[in-house]
């Protein structure tokens, strides 16, 4: 059997580590609790060990290479004879702790990093901690994460199938029937800590919350009349341009009050309206994908908003952003660009329970009716569209949230 | 509970068998046949490499070195160029973190600056940490001077490597080399910062009081 050695959490606040040398090659045979490599991060040099006992198959990390938590770093063919593997290396505490360990280890001291939730979780379901797979930030085991283990125990016949919902390492598929065998000529990219934060997320979201995706078709024609009126004056007053999306947020935001059901979390067995209106703005910035928050979006002036997200945007541009920037969002709108096609439904950011995209603005002959004459009239047309998580909002408020912020941006009622 | 820490003092020895003094209990501590224990010595003067060091940190050659009576020696570590010599406290911590239920090496390098600033305070010298730079600082105003170096090993969880606290170290020895590769730092000791009102016996109360802060710790996890 085949285990694949990860690199461990280190530490909660560690997300990555640099091979800086391999202690054994392809084709050793090992010992169990043999150093196997050599990792380094910020002060410290880690040697993993061996998990079992085997035949060193292949090395899949060059040294130098800089790798984030839970990446495989080596395959080892496990001894036939030899015990169940212990937990492939999720910690070196798990991996370590040698049989001949001091007798008063008690298990919990070797359990990985666990959010309060989990834990409480964990224990009325009888979940062993240390069977679990983290995926919260730098490998932290969530409450998501135990209750998968919870049900795989209660279907243990479940077969290779329910694998893939586990979702337990979405950027390192485990080895085995999912994962690819490289090819002559591939290129492969490490993941970055953000990379893989992001890829986490996704599945997550995707795993816990229904989402359901509504389109609005809306005519931008009065609020592009507005923004070129002020156009100039606005860029003289503020040294940048007035784009469309302070107008999307600034409505979204006047939606979001009279709705408040989508400006929500779930929360255990509740639904948490919250009073306050933060919104993220999902930003593609040469590292990748950021979601800056705009704090008190609903106490802004249209203006306020557009100087506050071409202020995030900018900063999140130039990695300057604080971690305190990027928390806190209740609600995000997803703006894609020049480039965002007709429509599509981003995923939903969680904790959060709804997320706007924004289409592309293009002129499109729409049928208006003027002076009683239906007419074909040419107008600038966005689609606009709303995820929305089943659990906690059904479609009705949904769609009239979605149908309001059409109205607010056709009304086009600003003031600059 | 754990078994308290224990603290060994192993006088002034070579860089080598301390390493090998030190793995040895790493081993034992792995296997469960030995104690938490916090080795502290000082090194005869010594310069040790990193695999990661840049040579440009290493400012004169080793013939010159040597004939100052200075060891190099290519340490199998990460990390970049050290110094050490007489009246520079080493510390050595080989301690099984899962069994303290203190598995995050973050957490244990933020602890051993605390417990080197707690000791140190005790000496009369201001110290602190800064945040992004492993290592305690002059907390005085200036530009930052270092009077602790940390850097820790694991195999598994078992720690070794540690802290080297320059005491009465003169600073000027550390000319040799750009330490840890930090251009903008300025090495410091504790004799350096208290100047005439240093005591004669400052390396016997900084000793004690270092080992002091470690036990209190750990021997309370």
């Amino acid at each position: 059997m085949s285990v694949a050695v990860e690199l461990p959490s280190l530490g909660e606040s560690v997300v990555e580590g640099t091979v800086s040398r391999w202690l054994v090659k392809e084709g050793d045979r090992v010992a169990v609790d043999q150093p196997l490599v050599e990792v380094t991060t910020d002060k410290v040099d880690a040697e993993i060990p061996a998990p079992v006992a085997g035949i060193v198959q292949k090395i899949l990390v060059a040294e130098g290479q800089t790798v984030a938590v839970g990446a495989p770093l080596l395959m080892i063919e496990a001894d036939s004879g030899s015990d169940a593997p212990r937990k492939p290396a999720s910690s070196p505490a798990a991996a370590a702790a040698p049989q001949a360990a001091a007798p008063q280890a008690a298990p919990s001291r070797e359990q990985p990093p666990a959010t309060p939730l989990a834990r409480r979780l964990a224990d009325e379901a009888k979940v062993d901690l240390r069977s679990v797979t983290g995926t919260g930030a730098a490998g932290r085991v969530t409450k998501q994460d135990v209750a998968l283990k919870a049900s795989e125990h209660r279907s243990p016949a479940a077969g290779p199938g329910s694998a893939p919902a586990s979702g337990s390492a979405p950027a390192a598929p485990r080895a085995g029937y999912l994962s690819y065998t490289l090819q002559p000529g591939d290129r492969v990219v490490p993941m970055t800590p953000l990379r893989r934060l992001v890829a986490e997320h996704m599945v997550l979201s995707k795993r816990v919350s229904p989402h359901v995706g509504t389109v609005a078709e809306i005519d931008m024609a009065g609020v592009t009349r507005v923004r070129d009126a002020h156009k100039r004056t606005f860029e003289q007053d503020h040294g940048f341009g007035l784009s469309f999306l302070p107008f999307i947020v600034h409505a979204c935001v006047r939606a979001l009050r009279e709705f408040p059901r989508l400006n929500a979390s779930v929360l255990e067995d509740a639904i948490v309206e919250k009073k306050d209106i933060h919104i993220g703005i999902a930003v593609e910035t040469e590292k990748g994908l950021v979601v800056p928050v705009a704090r008190h979006a609903d106490r802004l002036s249209l203006a306020g908003l557009a100087q506050a997200l071409e202020d995030l945007a900018k900063r999140a541009r130039s990695k300057r952003l604080s971690a305190d920037e990027l928390k806190g969002g209740s609600f995000t709108v997803s703006n894609p660009g020049r480039h965002g096609n007709l429509y599509g439904f981003a995923i939903i950011n969680q904790p959060q329970v709804g997320i706007l995209r924004m289409g592309e603005i293009v002129k499109r002959p729409v049928v208006r009716t003027l002076d009683g004459q239906d007419a074909i009239v040419i107008r600038p047309i966005m689609h606009l569209a709303l995820s929305y998580d089943h659990r906690a909002v059904d479609g009705a408020p949904a769609n009239s949230f979605l149908h309001r912020i059409r109205e607010l941006l056709e009304e086009a009622e600003f003031d600059l | 509970m754990a078994a308290p820490l224990r603290v060994e003092w192993l006088g002034r020895i070579p860089w080598l068998d301390a390493l090998e003094a030190q793995m040895k209990r790493v081993e034992a501590r792995r296997a469960g046949a030995g104690p938490d224990t916090l080795l502290l010595l000082e090194h005869p003067p010594v310069i040790t490499l990193g695999r990661r060091s840049d040579p440009a940190h290493l400012l004169e050659s080793r013939a010159a070195l040597a004939a100052r009576g200075i060891d190099v020696v290519e340490a199998a570590r990460g990390g970049s160029v050290t110094y050490h010599g007489p009246g520079q406290l080493v510390g050595y911590l080989v301690i099984d973190l899962a069994a303290r239920g203190a598995a995050d090496v973050h957490v244990f390098l933020r602890s051993i600056e605390a417990d080197l600033i707690a000791a140190i305070n005790k000496t009369g010298v201001a110290a602190r940490a800064t945040p992004g730079r492993t290592g305690v600082f002059a907390a005085a105003a200036g530009r930052p001077r270092k009077l602790a170096s940390i850097g820790i090993g694991l195999r598994g969880w078992v720690s070794f490597h540690g802290f080297a606290l320059n005491v009465t170290l003169d600073p000027g020895e550390f000319a040799a080399i750009v330490p840890c590769g930090l251009e903008d730092v300025a090495m410091s000791s504790l004799a350096h910062e208290l100047g005439a009102s240093a005591p004669v016996s400052l390396m016997d109360q900084t000793r004690a009081a270092v080992a002091e802060a470690f036990a209190a710790r750990w021997d309370a996890a």
